[in-house]
């Protein structure tokens, strides 16, 4: 019943049934969650750009246990893309933090609070 | 031959065994435009009782909403300790109700090591957002990934397990690092008043971390109706599929694979298409052919003096795709304009920040003017050691 590790690198990999992936796609979900319950609650801009690239991570494991299931490599493949799109995200949005320090010496989203509109 | 799948039990997706039948494997889904509550109900109750799921929800959310920076004359303390241990026995529950359901039926469990790391993950995830000192934070981010990665590994995705080591753990990370430390002041206890006003306290967390969990348990509620109705991937169609279209195109590698078990005589090598350039081989009847060339001809083509076929038993084992070529041809093969996009993002995105980031330096002029005087007492130097 419980699989051993196998040397997965010798051998392309068994199909597996659709309750095998069921586990890591509820990690997925509350890790996703658990990254937007992260956004809306803490005040660092910081906190809250490195709680996206906690949801980034979410998707990208969803997207890996949905390619095993069905044994292609596009889910790999797309997660390069959001890899790559993480890395841009995070280049532009330490940028803008550091510009919105230098302006109001401090980190707290609620420092900006006239752009509510 | 095309067989069909009875819906009925396919659209379960669980319990059913391999297909052992060569052939490819129509599936029709009549049901997609009808669905079945019925039936659908019973794809989640073969996973997890709906129960336990809605109360793993419920705990994970009181244990994060009292895990949450709160300030110490609050009790912020105790609080985030009794939300952590709600936490780690949420994750108990949901660990035990998840073996038990898969111990009742026959469905397979994922492996040992799932546990663990998905421990470490959430973990790392939830202390990530509890704890008050950024720095911190994002150390616990970097467990995070590295626990997916060992998840990764598990699923068979080797190459994006140690491409996430390299560059989220040591690249976006150690860049939050810098700009962390760059932009607060770092606090030398936990005590709320040395720290940053920002980090103290959380805003609105019980709203927040309601609205959270019900859509964990929505989108897990959602996601497991949906996996019953995935095709189940079969060895023999999925298998053959996806490694004939790799090696038939990695001719030189099925060259360097024949050599490494000394199948391939001096001078031959894998046949080539005349046309395609691609490999001759048959992965479901495991014949190879092999060719003898001697120079080219006239048009440039290679000239082939004989050929012979390997079969089955001369079949190396391992003569197949690996992750790495798997993934590679898929990316370079099927999404070649993703690759132009990504570059242009990363470069818009560098120059972006560039002109974000920049400083403007405002020199004072006596500054600017004993600097012009440096420059040309410089340059004068320059012109009198030429002449």
């Amino acid at each position: 019943m419980l699989q051993i590790i196998q040397p997965a690198q010798l051998a392309f990999p068994e199909p597996v049934e659709a309750s095998v992936i069921a586990p890591y796609l509820f990690v997925s979900a509350a890790m996703f969650v658990i990254g937007l319950v992260g956004f809306l609650t803490r005040k660092n801009m910081i906190i809250m750009f490195l709680c996206t690239e906690l949801m980034f991570q979410a998707a990208g494991l969803a997207l890996i246990a949905f390619g095993r299931h069905h044994l292609g490599a596009d889910g790999q493949t797309f997660v390069i893309f959001v890899l790559c799109v993480a890395a841009a995200e995070a280049a532009m949005a330490l940028a803008l933090v550091v510009l919105l320090f230098r302006h109001r010496e401090s980190l707290g989203a609620s420092a900006w609070k006239e752009l509510n509109g | 031959m095309v067989r069909v799948v009875d819906e009925e039990h396919a659209s379960l997706g669980i319990g059913l065994g391999h297909n052992t039948r060569s052939g490819p494997v129509r599936r029709v889904c009549s049901k997609r435009f009808s669905p079945d509550f019925g039936n659908e109900r019973d794809t989640v109750e073969q996973i997890i009782d709906p129960i336990a799921l809605y109360l793993i929800c419920g705990l994970g959310a009181a244990g994060v909403a009292l895990a949450l920076p709160r300030r110490d004359r609050e009790g912020g303390r105790t609080m985030t300790i009794v939300g952590g241990l709600l936490l780690a026995a949420t994750f108990g529950l949901g660990a035990l109700m998840l073996g038990l359901k898969a111990g009742a039926s026959d469905s397979p469990l994922p492996n040992y090591f799932f546990y663990p790391f998905a421990a470490i993950g959430l973990g790392g995830a939830l202390r990530m957002i509890t704890h008050k000192r950024p720095v911190y934070s994002a150390l616990y981010f970097i467990m995070t990934i590295i626990a997916s990665c060992g998840m990764y590994l598990l699923l068979s995705a080797e190459f994006m397990a140690f491409a996430l080591v390299i560059i989220y753990a040591g690249a976006i990370l150690i860049t939050y690092l810098f700009v962390i430390m760059l932009a607060t002041q770092a606090p030398t206890g936990d005590k709320d008043e040395l720290l940053d006003e920002v980090d103290a306290e959380a805003r609105e967390p019980y709203l927040a971390c309601a609205i959270g969990f019900v859509l964990i348990g929505l989108l897990t509620a959602a996601m497991f109706r949906g996996i019953g109705d995935l095709p189940q991937p079969t060895r023999d169609t999925t298998l053959a599929q996806a490694e004939d279209a790799v090696l038939l195109n990695l001719p030189r590698k099925v060259d360097r694979i024949l050599e490494r078990n000394d199948l391939l005589p001096e001078g031959w090598r894998v046949a080539r298409d005349a046309e395609t350039g691609r490999a001759v081989l048959d992965v479901d009847a495991r014949t190879i052919t092999l060719e003898l060339v001697d120079g080219e001809d006239a048009h440039g083509h290679p000239n082939v003096i004989a050929t012979r076929v390997l079969t089955g038993e001369d079949w190396p084992a391992d003569l197949s795709a690996n992750n790495l070529d798997r993934l590679g041809y898929n990316l370079l093969n099927d999404h070649p304009m993703m690759i132009e996009v990504a570059g242009i993002i990363l470069l818009m995105a560098m120059l972006g920040a560039t002109v974000l980031a920049r400083k403007h330096v405002e020199l004072e002029e006596d500054l600017k003017a004993a600097q012009a005087r440096k420059l040309g007492a410089y340059i004068g130097d320059q012109q009198g050691g030429a002449s």
